[in-house]
């Protein structure tokens, strides 16, 4: 009963607080953003700015290609700005990329120095050959320059290639799983920094107010336990973690998620979060002398952001860190037939690292009351 | 009640004690002054014996429980007032004692009673963020009251208080006391010590130098003499007696009798003035 009273007066002391606010103006300003500022998928087709120098019959035929390709069958007539002068462009958008045709090599020059794109000017020679040159930006990788060095050298490679590449067959590791939209794809991300590690911070601060005013102390020589304050402050941050989770995910995702698990994660993860951080504030007298740690932890629970959106960069040390867990497990929540396993096994993990931690925090509290 | 033997303790874990080789023992009902200036070891001893402070050498008994081994159940029996109020700023003085009377496993008194016992009645509902520096203080000092303690730790419950609200809380104390309350009092004010406690020990760089009664102090360390002021012939004379030596008690009668009398004093020590004497230090 001690730990419920103890709960509900940290529920109505946190709803008088500002961190709750800003937890809860978080969530919706986030939310703001997945719903009218990050579009359903990230527009990632290449743009290819072309300048076609040759006789009228060649750039006929040559659009006459570009329009097969092109997704609604006609040319776009744009105007492009470059250097601050305006050109006009013809736009052909196909499945992969969007390729502006220049009227002219200044058109082209210009994009190219000042807007820093690839850019090809396509001219025949004296020898009636045809030329394509690629103004290169120098970014461009060793693989793109070796792709473009065979794609003109058909006679030394591209055949062989073309055969190669026809005959591989393409197969999805997880045919089960609908993949998810660029938009969903970023609420893993909101969830595990606003949900699971904002709890860190934010009991860290709970507790550094509480410590100013000596609050512990006073529980302290009550017939309560410590351990029982410090669980109701976790309860509170729990509580207010699965609130504004749902403010960013319900909106976005409606009904698909799997709630039940993402509830249970919430609570887990946001346990061993909060565990974590009081183990932290346990060290210091206040949140500047403790700002090093919580700065450090900040920077590693970062890192797997890098490999989240970064695939082919994923070693097994980042896989370690818990925002990665928490990252992969949100991720598998929200997606359609996730995989569940691995988020019970999460938090599963969580849970008794959480408790672990818990119980050495209760421990420092008890021996460093007075700090 | 309390008993502390050879209790040591030391922040650095080495041999530079903050309390060290600190004994004595307070008797059921008693007041018990812990005097000292500021670092001496009193708030470090009270620590200690409140739980707050880990116990690293040393045994002390507290209402019965050894404190290696603190139990929850051991702060039913005991009330702590601290010297810095430590109040929920945000929860109203009622709601503050409305939380804490929760946390014990025994019957608790109503807190509005120790709200007008303090004399915060009628800014109940106000939040404890809004009062005064004293008004934060006299609800620290209700709170510690909650749980019908026998044993009450008073850190410096008169500090910052003005002159009436202080008598306020000394009556208040005497009357905890008067129903058999042991009280432990740290303190480094003399003069409250001197009107409220039964014995008092002085403490001085984390070593007890003295434990008695104050009366005895006194009569110990005061001199033992009577100034007297008195008129003779128009004008203001002034001497002392010795309040042993016959022959100057003989004379002192003699002036009494033969003079108006202005003003008469005893030289008795004060408790501030005995703690000089013994400890060679001043109470800052």
């Amino acid at each position: 009963m001690k730990l419920w009273y103890s709960f509900t007066k940290e529920l109505i002391l946190s709803s008088k607080s500002w961190y709750f606010y800003i937890e809860l103006g978080m969530a919706v300003i986030l939310l703001m953003i997945l719903a009218f500022v990050v579009p359903n998928d990230f527009d990632s087709k290449g743009e290819e700015y072309i300048y076609i120098d040759l006789p009228q019959v060649v750039r006929d035929k040559y659009r006459d290609n570009l329009l097969e390709e092109d997704l609604d069958g006609t040319a776009e007539f744009v105007e492009l700005e470059a250097g601050k002068t305006m050109y006009a462009a013809e736009l052909y958008e196909t499945d992969e990329s969007k390729i502006y045709l220049l009227e002219s090599k200044d058109a082209l020059d210009a994009f190219s120095n000042s807007e820093r794109v690839p850019a090809v000017h396509v001219r025949v020679n004296e020898d009636n050959q045809v030329i394509h040159t690629y103004y290169l930006q120098g970014y461009e990788t060793q693989k793109l320059k070796n792709l473009l060095l065979v794609f003109h050298n058909k006679k030394a490679a591209f055949d062989v290639i073309k055969d190669y590449s026809d005959n591989i067959t393409v197969k999805s590791i997880y045919q089960d799983i609908e993949p998810l939209s660029d938009k969903q794809n970023l609420i893993p991300v909101f969830l595990t920094f606003n949900g699971s590690l904002m709890s860190l911070f934010i009991i860290a601060a709970y507790i550094f107010l509480d410590k100013n005013e000596g609050i512990i102390q006073a529980y302290a020589v009550t017939a309560s336990s410590v351990w029982q304050y410090l669980l109701s402050k976790i309860g509170v941050v729990i509580v207010t973690s699965i609130v504004t989770t749902s403010i960013i995910t319900v909106p976005v995702m409606g009904l698909q998620p799997n709630y039940a698990a993402m509830i249970l994660f919430i609570i887990t993860s946001g346990f061993f979060a909060a565990s974590l951080g009081l183990l932290i504030t346990s060290y210091y007298k206040d949140i500047i002398q403790s700002f090093g740690t919580l700065y450090i932890v900040i920077v590693i629970m970062i890192m797997p952001n890098i490999s989240y959106f970064t695939p082919s960069w994923d070693p097994d040390w980042v896989k370690i860190i818990p925002s990665y867990v928490m990252l992969q497990s949100f991720k598998e929540i929200i997606s359609t037939n996730g995989n569940m396993a691995y988020v019970l096994l999460a938090s599963l993990g969580f849970a008794v690292l959480g408790l672990d931690i818990f119980i050495l925090a209760n421990y420092r509290f008890n021996k460093t009351l007075t700090l | 009640m309390i008993k502390v033997k050879n209790l040591y303790h030391s922040y650095s874990n080495d041999e530079k004690y903050a309390v060290e080789d600190v004994n004595f023992e307070i008797e059921k009902g008693e007041i018990f002054g812990f005097l000292g200036p500021s670092g001496a070891g009193k708030s470090t001893t009270q620590n200690i014996l409140t739980g707050l402070l880990q116990l690293q050498k040393g045994e002390v008994e507290v209402a019965g429980y050894d404190i290696k081994h603190i139990k929850n159940k051991m702060f039913n029996k005991i009330g702590m007032s601290f010297e810095q109020s430590n109040v929920y700023t945000k929860m109203s003085g009622l709601e503050n004692l409305e939380f804490y009377r929760k946390l014990f496993d025994v019957e608790t008194r109503n807190p509005m009673d120790l709200i007008k016992l303090v004399g915060l009645d009628g800014k109940e509902n106000i939040k404890a963020g809004k009062y005064s520096k004293g008004m934060k203080h006299r609800l620290t000092f209700a709170r510690s009251m909650i749980n019908n303690p026998e044993m009450w730790f008073l850190d410096e419950p008169t500090t910052g208080l003005d002159p009436a609200i202080a008598a306020t809380i000394k009556d208040i104390i005497r009357q905890e006391n008067e129903r058999g309350v042991t009280i432990f009092l740290t303190t480094h004010n003399m003069y409250i010590a001197d009107e409220l406690c039964n014995r008092v020990a002085f403490i001085v760089d984390g070593k007890i130098r003295l434990i008695d009664f104050p009366k005895e102090l006194k009569v110990k360390y005061g001199k033992k003499l009577v100034e007297v002021e008195y008129y003779k012939n128009g004008e203001i004379n002034k001497e002392s007696f010795s309040t042993v030596v016959d022959e100057e008690k003989q004379k002192l009668l003699e002036v009494i009798r033969k003079n108006d009398i202005r003003t008469m004093h005893t030289k008795e020590a004060t408790l501030e003035d005995i703690f000089i004497k013994v400890t060679g230090r001043v109470l800052v």
